[in-house]
């Protein structure tokens, strides 16, 4: 595989930890917690696309080689989302009586029950979209890219969303408001801005957008219940070497862990491809440990420079 | 039941009532399946020795997050460390293992095992305590998630030293090798419990006990035997570290880390020592563990496993040994209790006929093919059942079932400061000696522990030092941390 193949993977993958990760950073910042829920929020958004697209899927029309119900089922996947991530706010973070940590840990037993109900209703197995896969674009393969146009419909649907994101954030008023709030609530509530309807938008883009990361890993991989706790680790990776509570810096931080945990196979390899390193140079290291690369970049930001990229400033 | 037991009963809180009476209808129905033959009575210390072995993992959890306030998320790591720190050395199918049963004829290779999960524990703790100790409590908790992950993905995927995810296998019982003990099992008599007959004439008849004791049962009482010797060694440890001044700069730091640094303390080099300390008796239930079970894989590292013991001490309630004990019991409860309604639940729901009439009562199809998934996939309930049960816990009772009162203050302080109206000398279950006295009036007043606490601590003879730091500097510690970890036990006041 040459180095444009790994780094178009990387760019479909890093979509998907970029979608995932503005929300966890919007939550953290806002919510002022760490959710471990967030990861499990994508799956239901997934299985929540999958059931929806058992009925639709036979929608006439394509777009980049998904029919038009497969949007359908995406629209579907990110509303159920963000309306179980309501609830739960509702019903389960609002009554609590604790500190951040205490959140923290109650966004665990959360994540366990979202997990063993779409076990109890769906098995553990491994699904996948009734969506037949589709060759590789003809147009890229002389340069050595096999990417197909479900990919690419994955990084344009991506893009759509952050820029409708950015769009948000800096010129519509709650989005003023949300910056206002996640950098000082009580600044922000003397100023007569309703902190808690914020925090409930801010839940609502925050899962609205894991449920889209989470129907675009089902299209990309396959859907299971794990596969949002699976990939949670990572997406944290993101927000931490982003900076906490940056919704730019998870940007970066998704896009950055993204593409090294695609571009792992190339380690061993290094001198091969890149020059002014000698032929023989290379990082001894498996795919198997792309996960644990990402978590080593966290720690050691952690230790390095605890406010990420994008430094102190929020959002 | 005597005047002594239900006195003493009487003198619990509501929530110790509550939680003898689960533990008590708990072993209860255990004791009942042993006698119906529905529980083979290997199988029941089998699972006596489960619960030992989280009870052990509580202990070490009470440590870090108990004690001293870290966010542990890495305890399926320590425990795997410990499982298979033994079972690499002693496993059948091991790539690094060891031939025969004793090293140089002399040392049984358990007992190496034994060392080298401690040995290796300790330093993964270290490794893992150098970055993470010093990063906020958040960030520990991501940091510790993620470094446990990578521990799981080295024994996944390192095949020519841990065998992958085949796991190993043959691992030898933790006294084989052992003078005497070894041979323990094969030499006891086998016994035979012959099977009763309970009938009422005409209405029903039921055979109970009826069982052989061999060698297994004996293997299996051996297990329990080294589990409860492992707790009670830990629980002494920790009962005395706990209440030395030692254990009063780790409550300060829970509840006031900047606090304890302006009293002069090395907050980094306590945290450290309470990481290490904890995950040290994880790694020993670890050890456990792939004694047991003679089997260990690096399922056994998921983070599941860490959650469970997480229920075990949140529930229990964080900083309690006897609330880690209780936490241990229920989950236990959770996992054969998911697993034995999961088997008796019929595969489909059955349909009605009503009587005398011909008619058939049938469910909707929605409701029974729910049904059919929902017991298909029975086994997921227990992550329901931990998922709730954190959620409930926290939205209920923060501090959990049995948050420490008594147990970090000294019996004798207890009963010194035993003064009509200020106290009340209601002692933790292990304290019964010197608790039995004073046990009637001590149904009034729980509440105001907090107070009692603080003067009962100041009382503390002098000469009661453990560790070097409790020399004189020491005392402004002792005083002003006192108030605020003991208001309530819990963490979220």
């Amino acid at each position: 595989m040459s180095v444009l193949e790994f780094l178009a993977n990387g760019l479909v993958f890093s979509s998907i930890i970029v979608l995932s990760s503005i929300g966890l950073s919007l939550v953290y910042s806002i919510a002022d917690f760490a959710n471990f829920a967030h990861g499990d929020t994508m799956t239901v958004g997934a299985y929540a696309a999958l059931v929806t697209f058992g009925f639709v899927g036979a929608l006439g029309g394509e777009v980049l080689g998904l029919p038009l119900g497969f949007f359908v089922a995406l629209a579907v996947g990110v509303g159920v989302a963000a309306v179980v991530a309501v609830v739960t706010h509702k019903l389960v973070y609002e009554p609590l009586d604790v500190d951040s940590i205490g959140l923290l840990i109650t966004s665990i037993g959360v994540a366990f029950v979202y997990r063993a109900v779409i076990q109890l209703g769906f098995g553990t197995g491994f699904i996948e979209f009734e969506i037949t896969l589709l060759r590789p674009i003809e147009a890229l393969l002389p340069y050595g890219i096999r990417m197909t146009l479900h990919d690419v419909a994955i990084v344009v649907s991506a893009a759509v969303l952050v820029a409708g994101l950015h769009t948000l954030l800096q010129y519509t008023d709650l989005g003023r408001k949300m910056r206002a709030t996640a950098d000082n609530p009580s600044l922000a509530r003397v100023s007569g801005i309703r902190t808690g309807r914020i925090e409930l938008w801010t839940w609502i883009i925050g899962a609205g957008l894991a449920g889209a990361g989470g129907v675009f890993l089902g299209l990309y991989n396959n859907i299971s219940p794990r596969m949002g706790f699976n990939i949670l680790l990572v997406v944290f990776a993101a927000v931490i070497l982003g900076g906490i509570g940056s919704v730019y810096g998870a940007m970066a931080g998704g896009f950055l862990i993204g593409m090294i945990n695609q571009l792992t196979p190339l380690l061993p390899r290094l001198g091969q491809e890149l020059p002014l390193i000698p032929e023989s140079f290379g990082i001894p290291i498996g795919i198997e440990y792309a996960n644990a690369i990402a978590f080593l970049i966290m720690v050691a930001v952690l230790l390095l420079r605890p406010s990420g990229i994008a430094g102190e400033e929020a959002t | 039941m005597s005047v002594a037991v239900r006195e003493r009963f009487g003198g619990l809180t509501r929530a110790e009532q509550g939680a003898v009476g689960f533990v008590v209808l708990l072993a209860a129905l255990l004791f009942l399946g042993l006698l119906t033959g529905g529980l083979a009575p290997t199988y029941f210390l089998y699972l006596v020795g489960l619960v030992g072995m989280y009870v052990l993992l509580s202990f070490g959890l009470n440590v870090q997050w108990g004690y001293t306030g870290l966010i542990n998320f890495s305890v399926a790591a320590f425990f795997g460390l410990g499982a298979y720190g033994t079972a690499l050395l002693t496993a059948g199918n091991s790539p690094l293992g060891v031939e025969g049963s004793r090293l140089l004829g002399i040392i049984p290779l358990t007992i190496i095992g034994l060392l080298v999960a401690i040995v290796l524990a300790v330093v993964v703790a270290v490794a893992i305590g150098i970055p993470t100790l010093r990063l906020r409590a958040d960030y520990l908790a991501i940091a510790s998630l993620g470094l446990a992950e990578v521990v799981r993905l080295v024994f996944l995927n390192q095949r020519d030293w841990t065998n992958g995810s085949a796991g190993l296998r043959g691992i030898p019982g933790f006294f084989d090798g052992w003078p005497v003990l070894e041979t323990f099992p094969e030499a006891m008599p086998g016994l035979r419990v012959e099977a009763l007959e309970l009938s009422i004439p005409g209405v029903f008849s039921t055979e109970i006990l009826g069982f052989t004791l061999g060698t297994p049962f004996w293997q299996a009482l051996l297990n329990v035997a080294f589990v409860l010797v492992l707790v009670g060694i830990v629980f002494a440890v920790l009962r005395r570290a706990h209440r030395s001044p030692w254990g009063r700069v780790m409550r300060t730091i829970r509840s006031d880390e900047d606090l304890a640094e302006a009293l002069g303390k090395d907050t980094y080099a306590f945290k450290m020592q309470a990481f290490v300390l904890g995950s040290v008796i994880m790694a020993l239930a670890g050890v456990f563990y792939a004694h047991l079970n003679l089997f260990v894989s690096p399922g056994d590292l998921e983070p599941i496993n860490t959650f469970y013991v997480w229920i075990a001490v949140i529930l229990g309630g964080s900083g309690s040994n006897r609330g880690a004990m209780f936490g241990g019991f229920v989950v236990i409860a959770i996992r054969e209790g998911t697993r034995f309604l999961g088997e008796l639940l019929p595969g489909a729901l059955p349909t009605a006929g009503i009587p005398f009439t011909d008619l058939v009562v049938s469910f909707p199809t929605v409701i029974e093919t729910t049904y059919t998934t929902v017991v298909n996939n029975f086994a997921s309930t227990r992550l329901l059942a931990v998922g709730l049960l954190i959620v409930l816990v926290m939205r209920f009772r923060p501090q959990g079932m049995l948050p420490p009162q008594r147990e970090l203050i000294w019996p004798r302080s207890v009963a010194e400061s035993a003064g009509p109206g200020e106290t009340n000398p209601r002692e933790t279950i292990e304290e019964e000696a010197t608790a039995t006295a004073h046990a009637a009036d001590a149904s009034a007043g729980v509440g105001d522990d907090g107070q009692t606490a603080g003067d009962a601590t100041d009382a503390e003879p002098a000469g009661d030092d453990s560790t070097p730091d409790a020399s004189g500097p020491d005392d402004g510690t002792a005083d002003g941390s006192e108030d605020a970890p003991d208001e309530g036990g819990g963490r979220n006041e």
